[in-house]
Order: structure tokens, then sequence, then C-alpha cells
């Protein structure tokens, strides 16, 4: 188990490494540069232009930047934002609370809600409910994230009225303590909805094929020639071995769950990481960018990582 | 060969929707009432009104005409981007397990890494960086989605090196080369194929999240694009998203209908309970 | 009649589905003394893991069709209820399966299936006493006590069959049914395996049905054997008997296309055809079209002749009309 525990480390780390230097290269050698940005369209000083650059360590050599880079990160300081002039950490560090509320929320609740429906159509196959839900499964699986999220608002806040539309809080009205709480929530509801019915459809998949495949196995007619009852027959064993590759899409789910919240986020206005991203892009501003991207990377590495762990804690196979 | 797609019915419907799909790409200046890029007169007009059947937007495009010229940028951008990706995916993947030993290893390291990858992200910053056309859109996606489709063809040739047809025509002293492209790949490749309408479902997907963000190619008429443009105007004209909408949920269905049927036809396992 | 444990009369088994019917098993009739080991042998598709299948009711209700009966210990093995059939499941009837590698939850310890099994019919049974039964029961089937807390992989196909023979064991049941038990395994493994359940038969006062398509496990390990083609038992009898002189033609095929290790080396013979078709019915005798001393008369339908000594053959050269 260990020496599996220090490989999967190590693969993590190599990711993330290499993830870093190409997130580096491609940024630092695509068209447009932040100086232009913020010198302004009509500058061109040559004399501004070399001290921005000073200023900023863009005239040292690309390896030089990189390294220089690397040392300053692992202290936590992640550079100064060249547009907003403050330090990349403390931004990110505002910015990603509110987003990691929508990750985890939409990555348990679909995890709980798409599994659950995937069982209960696997028991059920063929009847009423595995057609319904897998007719549903199959149209949520074909929706683009960011158009449900705008069908979603128009049903209800335009038309029913019963949902705010956008942000996280209502920023009229200073709530505290549960108040506060409850209005969040009260903004959350849409926006995690929209992720929860995007993510459903990979949960019922592996988890109907899954459930469908254990119960047909080997080892279950075994137990039932046993006289087991069917209860603790599905309970304990169809369940603890049909759950494992859900585990894995677990993992999957929350990797695209950091990396795709952008387009929700921007839908919903919600201040998170992920409309920092975009218009950190738009302005190329490179230390922003390289800064969440590299906590984007480690934060996928980890959750695969510990995916990985938890899966092999499950399913005794992997240890050896 | 008919009688099996009729039967499966997921199939049947993935053909005949592919069909329906590529019939309304090509023909798309005749079916479509008006030029979608006239930017006419009727501006915002709702459903139905001045004779436009979903009605228009800011600029007085025909939203109907718009949607069924965007079936034409969605095609391709699923047919290269898909294209590319499966290359690439057999390539790699069919050297990886056929050639086996330090060079698998090394691969499916690169692949698994390459795996982790935030890929949306990947290609957002690529697109913004390197620029919006069409066609950047198509290859970096094509770039970036590969790792699938070599995976499974590293399987298939894993398994297929080990038939005998293969042997002997080692045997017979092809070199490994010639192997590779004569027997493993056309053998192993068809489940790349049923994985490739998958990766075609998501290369709409992405196209059109490229374009709401902005980032798509303003010049092509596309279904994210009508979606971007109709997000300012949600309250007021919410046509101008919705139906945009709509049409990538029905393609991208009939791109996964097909993909299922063909998996069924490849893989027809349908065990319930144990048989005689 | 106390001496009969398993009694078998017109069973019949049929899978039926949207399409078609299956005749799996047609009109079986043998019975099973106390101490008997019967081998069923056949072909692949001949109808005997079926008709195993059958008897445990293990087949999926919705598309099974099962008539006659099967008197196991006074009750109708076809007729029980679900609940009553549980309650003779593992206590008194046990099966072990062929395909041992994948016959125990993969992500549970043996011991914990051990004690779910046993708990099944002996719900207040403590930990300490399960392990020491089932230890007792891998001395008896040379597997060291070590086995118990390991998981299923970590264990060799031989030693997972022995595992999976000792959980039938558990409850000392009075008939134990082996459906290709051996056939995975290598012909050594296949041998120690036999040896140790012959032994164990002999100790624990049971019986066996040993269900296989090898000939020669049946020579080894069982006293009476049942042929069985397409679905019917076309000869049955004592081992000795029949093996020393096989009676239906399709017997005599079946040893003549076993080696023998003594004797002079002859070409080995295989019956020519294929198996019928077992969605549909047949007028005469099944086995005719393949069989080289068909007569007219075999386009009836034979009738089970019964000889001397608990014979029975199903073929019109003994007997029936001329």
């Amino acid at each position: 188990m260990r020496k599996y525990l220090v490989k999967r480390l190590l693969t993590g780390l190599l990711t993330i490494v290499i993830a870093f230097v190409i997130n580096f290269l491609i940024i630092n050698l695509a068209p447009g540069d932040p100086i232009k940005t913020l010198m302004g369209k009509e500058s061109d000083d040559p004399v501004l232009r070399a001290a921005l650059e000073e200023k900023y360590g863009l005239n040292k050599p690309l390896h030089i930047q990189f390294f220089s880079y690397l040392k300053t990160a692992m202290r936590g300081d992640l550079g100064i934002s060249i547009i907003y002039n403050r330090p990349v950490a403390d931004m990110i560090a505002e910015k990603l609370p509110a987003t990691i509320l929508l990750v985890l929320t939409s990555g348990v609740l679909s995890l709980i809600i798409g599994t659950a429906m995937g069982i209960v159509a696997a028991r059920k196959e063929g009847t009423f409910i595995d057609v319904l839900f897998s007719g549903f499964s199959y149209i949520l699986n074909s929706m683009p994230s960011f158009w449900l999220g705008l069908m979603l608002i128009i049903i209800f806040s335009t038309v029913l009225n019963i949902l705010p539309t956008y942000g996280m809080n209502d920023a009229r009205a200073s709530y505290t303590g549960m108040a506060y709480v409850l209005d969040v929530i009260k903004h959350m509801i849409l926006p995690v909805g929209t992720l929860v019915l995007i993510e459903i459809p990979m949960y019922y998949r592996i988890a109907k094929s899954s459930v469908l495949q254990v119960t047909n196995e080997d080892y279950i007619l075994t137990l039932r020639a046993t006289g087991m009852s069917e209860k603790k027959i599905f309970n304990k064993y169809i369940f603890r071995n049909a759950i494992l590759p859900t585990v894995t899409i677990f993992g999957i789910s929350l990797a695209y769950l950091i990396t795709g919240v952008s387009l929700i986020e921007t839908v919903f206005a919600w201040p998170g990481t992920g409309r920092l991203v975009l218009t950190a892009i738009n302005q190329r501003d490179y230390p922003t960018l390289m800064g969440i991207y590299l906590i984007m990377s480690v934060s996928i590495a980890v959750v695969m990582i510990v995916v990985d762990i938890v899966y092999a804690i499950l399913d005794p196979r992997i240890r050896y | 060969m008919i009688r099996t797609i009729v039967n499966d019915k997921q199939l049947l419907f993935g053909i005949l929707g592919l069909i329906f799909l590529l019939l309304v790409a090509v023909l798309a200046p005749v079916i479509a009432p008006e030029d979608p890029y006239y930017y006419g007169p009727d501006v915002l007009n709702k459903l139905g009104e001045n004779g436009h059947l979903l009605g228009t937007n800011k600029m007085g495009q025909d939203i109907f005409s718009m949607i069924i010229h965007g079936t034409r940028t969605s095609l391709k951008v699923a047919v290269i981007s898909a294209f590319i990706s499966g290359i690439l995916g057999m390539l790699i993947g069919g050297v990886a397990g056929y050639f086996g030993g330090q060079v698998d290893r090394a691969i499916s390291e690169f692949i698994n890494i390459f795996m982790m990858l935030p890929t949306f992200f990947l290609i957002l910053l690529i697109i913004a960086l390197f620029g919006n056309s069409i066609y950047n859109v198509m290859v970096v996606i094509g770039i970036t989605t590969w790792p699938s489709n070599a995976k499974l063809m590293r399987a298939q040739a894993l398994s297929l090196r080990e038939r005998t047809f293969v042997k002997a025509a080692t045997a017979m002293g092809e070199s490994r080369l010639q192997i590779l492209f004569k027997y493993i790949i056309p053998n192993g490749v068809f489940p790349v194929i049923a994985n490739t309408t998958v990766g075609m479902s998501n290369a709409i997907l992405t196209e059109a999240g490229l374009s709401f963000l902005g980032l798509g190619d303003p010049n092509i008429i596309s279904w994210g694009q009508m979606i971007y443009d109709g997000k300012a105007y949600l309250t007021s004209a919410w046509w101008i998203a919705t139906f945009a909408g709509i049409a990538i949920v029905i393609t991208v269905t009939i791109f996964y209908l097909l993909g299922d049927g063909l998996n069924h036809v490849m893989n027809p396992k349908r065990s319930k309970g144990k048989g005689v | 009649m106390d001496n009969v444990i398993l009694d078998v009369r017109n069973f019949n088994v049929t899978y039926v589905n949207k399409y078609k019917k299956v005749y799996a098993v047609k009109d079986a009739n043998f019975s099973i003394n106390r101490g008997d080991s019967l081998g069923i042998v056949g072909e692949s598709g001949s109808g005997k893991s079926t008709m195993a299948m059958a008897l445990l009711r293990l087949l999926p209700e919705k598309s099974t069709e099962i008539s006659g009966s099967a008197y196991f210990l006074g009750k109708d093995l076809v007729k029980l209820s679900e609940e009553e059939l549980k309650k003779l499941r593992w206590k008194e009837l046990s099966v072990v399966f062929q395909k041992s590698m994948n016959s125990l939850s993969p992500v549970h310890r043996i011991r914990t299936q051990v004690e779910d099994i046993y708990r099944v019919h002996n719900p207040k049974a403590t930990r300490e006493e399960i392990a020491e039964r089932f230890i007792h029961l891998l001395k008896l089937v040379n597997l060291s006590d070590r086995v118990y807390n390991l998981y299923p992989h970590e264990l060799s196909g031989g030693m997972l069959q022995r595992v999976s023979i000792a959980i039938s064991l558990i409850n000392n049941p009075k008939l134990l049914i082996m459906d290709e038990a051996t056939t995975a395994l290598d012909v050594v493994t296949q041998g120690q395996i036999l040896d140790e359940v012959v032994k164990m038969e002999k100790e624990m006062d049971m019986t066996r049905i040993m269900i296989t398509h090898d000939m020669s496990v049946v020579a080894t390990s069982c006293n009476k054997v049942a042929v069985m083609y397409a679905g019917e038992i076309m000869e049955l009898g004592y081992v000795k008997d029949v093996l020393k002189k096989p009676m239906h033609p399709y017997t005599k095929g079946l040893m003549a296309s076993f080696p023998s290790l003594k004797g002079k080396k002859e070409k080995l013979q295989s019956i020519g055809g294929f198996l019928p078709d077992l969605s549909k019915k047949y007028e005469g005798c099944i086995f005719a079209p393949r069989c080289s001393s068909a007569m007219d008369i075999c386009q009836k339908k034979p009738p089970v002749i019964e000889m001397e000594n608990g014979r029975t053959v199903r073929c019109h050269l003994y007997g029936g009309e001329r």
C-alpha cells in the first residue's frame, strides 16, 4: 500500500510540473503582452516599456523567469497582478471560497442523486422508471451547461420570479448571521442546480451499468444459492462491489467542475475564480493567469490522488 | 447490415438523425428563408412576427435561418476535431500497444499525465492567446482530446499483438511499421470510431462554450455565438438564446445515439442472468 | 424409501423468451441413494448445468418453465416457495460452481463471507465458532488456516476451488452438487481435489452429484453415471457397468473419443454431426441424425428402457417396439 501511495504522489507531482511548464510556455509564447495593456493603446515609448519590463522581470530570458517564478511560488508568493497591482495570492484567496462552495456542493449532490438514480434504474431495469430516468439522463447529457443555466434563469427568475438571477448574495441588503447564510443558499440554488443536472448523467450511467454488471457476477449467484436474503446481498455485496467505479467518476467529475465552473460563474455572475480567469485571459494578466492555473492543476492533482487512494482502500485488488 | 441497423433503435435513430443533420447542412441555403448574414430591418422580432419563424435578433438576423446555417459550423467542428483527435489517438495508442515495453510505458505515462491536465482551460488559454478563428478552435480541440482514443487503441493493439495472423506476419519478415499500419490499426479501429462520436459531441459543446465566453469566431454563424448574443437579451428576447441551445441538444443527442448504437453493434453482449 | 435422497421424475426445463422456447431439459428421470455419487456427463449444451441450476431453482423465474417433480427429503423442490427453499439452501443442499476465480466477492475477505453465509441458517453463531468450524473444513481440503483471513484474489485457482468446496460443506449438507467444479483446474490439482472430495464424502456421509464433460472424472470419483445429450438422459447406471459395457450409441461414441493409456494406439473417433437446435421439438430419437446404428423405427421417440441393476437406456436397440 505504501509503495502505491508513493508512486501516486510522484506521478501527481510530475503532472503538476508538466502542466505548469506547458502553461508557462503557452502564455509566454503567445502574441500580445500585458505591457501593451498597461501602457495604453497609443503609447509606444521604449523607455517606458523598458522600465515596465524591468519592473515585472519580463526582460529576462524565459528559463530564468520560469525558475524565479517557481521559487517564489513555493513560498506562497504568486507574484503581483500586472493589471490590478495586487498580490495574485490575495486575489485568488478572496475568490476561491466562492468557487469551492459551488464545486463541492455540486460535486457531492450530483454524486448522491445520480448514483441513487442509477441504482434504482438498475434494480427496476426495463420498467417505466428505468426508461424515464435513462431518457432524462440522455437529454441532460447533451445540454451545454451555460445554456441550461440560462434556461433555468428564464424559468425561475424571469417567469416565476422565485429565485435571484445573479450574484452570490443580495448586495443591497446587508444580512448577517443566519439571514446571510439563507440568502447565499437562495442564490446558490440555480448555479448548483445547473451543475448538478449536468453532472448527473455521468453518475447515472456508471452506477446503473455497474450494478447490472455486478448483479450478474458469479459470486452473487453463489450467495443466492446459500439462501441469503436479497436485501443483504444487495446492501452488502452488490453495493460494495458496484460502488467502485463511482469513486473514480467522482474524481473526474470534480476535475471537470473545477475547470468548467467558469462558464457557470459567468452566467450567474458568481464572484469566484472562474470569472477572474476570464478577465485575466482577456487582459493578458500573466501572473494572475499562472497563479490560477497553478492552483487549478494542484487541486485537480490532489483530487485525483485522494480518489485513487480511496479507491485502493475500497478495492483490495489494487494494492498489490 | 440493414437488419442490424433497424433492430437497434439507438443506431437507427442515430443514423437517421445524422442523415437529417447532413441534409440540413448541405441544403442550408435552400431551406433557410433568409440569408443569415442579412442585417434586416426587423429588429428583435418575436416568434412568427413578420414571417420570422423564430424571431430575429438585435441585428435583424432571422434566428431560424441562423440555426440552419449553424448546422454547417457545428458539423465541421465536430468532424474535423474528431478526425484530428482520432488520428492522433490511433497512432499514439497503436504504437504504444503494439511496440510494448519501454515505449509503451513512456507513452502510457504521457497519456495519463495529459489526461490529468485541465483541458478546457488549456483550450481557453490557447484560443484566447493565439486567436479565435474557427480553424484554431478545431485544431486545438483535436490536439487536446486524443488521449481517450489513444487508450482505446492501445488496448486493442495489446490484444491484437497476440493474434496469430500478426505473429505470422512478423515471422514472415514484415517490418513493425508495416504490421502496425496494415493489420493493427485497421483491425483495432472500431472502438475508436465509436468513441469519436463522443468526441464529436464534446467538440460541439466545447466550441459552444468557447463562443459563449466571447472567444468564438465572430465571423462564423455558430449556435454558441447565438447563445452568447442572446445572453444580454435573456429577459427581453429569450428566443435568441433558447433555440440555438435546443439545436445543440438535438445534435449532440444524435451523436450520442450514434455512438451508443455503434457500441451495441460491436459488443452484442446482452446477458441478463445465466444462459444455458 | 429412506435411502433415497433425491428422486427426479418427468423433469423438464424450458427457456422462454419473446421469440421462441428452448427445450433445455426433457423428461429427465433418475434417483439417488444416500452415499451415492452420481456423475452427469455430456457435451457443452447438453443441459446438464441447466438441470442442476433448475433443481436448485437458481434460474431466472421470469424466463424459465419447470415441470415435473424433484423430491428431496420428502419435499418437491419444484413446488416449494422461496421461503421454504431458502430453508433448504445450503443447509441440506449446496453447490460448487465452476468459475471459481469469481465465485467470491473480491472486495470482502473470505472470513467475512463465510460468516455471512453461515449466519443465514445460524444467526446467533459467534465469530469464534464459525472460525473453528471453517478451519476444520479447510484442513479437510488441505488448506492452511491462514487462508481464512485473505482476500479471494490472493489465492490461486486451485486454492479458491477448495475454499468453495469447504464453504459448500459448512452446514453439512445431505446433497452436494458440483457443477464442472474441477474443469478450470490443471489435471494434477483436479486429481488431488477429487481424492479429497471422495475421502470427505465418506467422513461426512454426504451424497454428491458431479456434473462434468470429462468422463475420466466420473470414472475416478463416481459410482453412478447419467449420460445426457441435447437435454435428454440417454443412459443411466452404475459406473462399472456403463463404462465396461456402454449400451447407448452415444455413450459408445463418447467412450471411443477418449484415448486410453494402455493398449494399441488407435485413431481417435469423434461423433460426426452437430448438436440439434433445442428450440425445435423432435418427433423421433434426438440422437438419430448422428447415430451410426439408426433404424427406421428411430423416427419414433424411444421410450426409456429399464434393464437390470438400475440400468436405463433410451434407445430402440434395447427394447420397445421392433
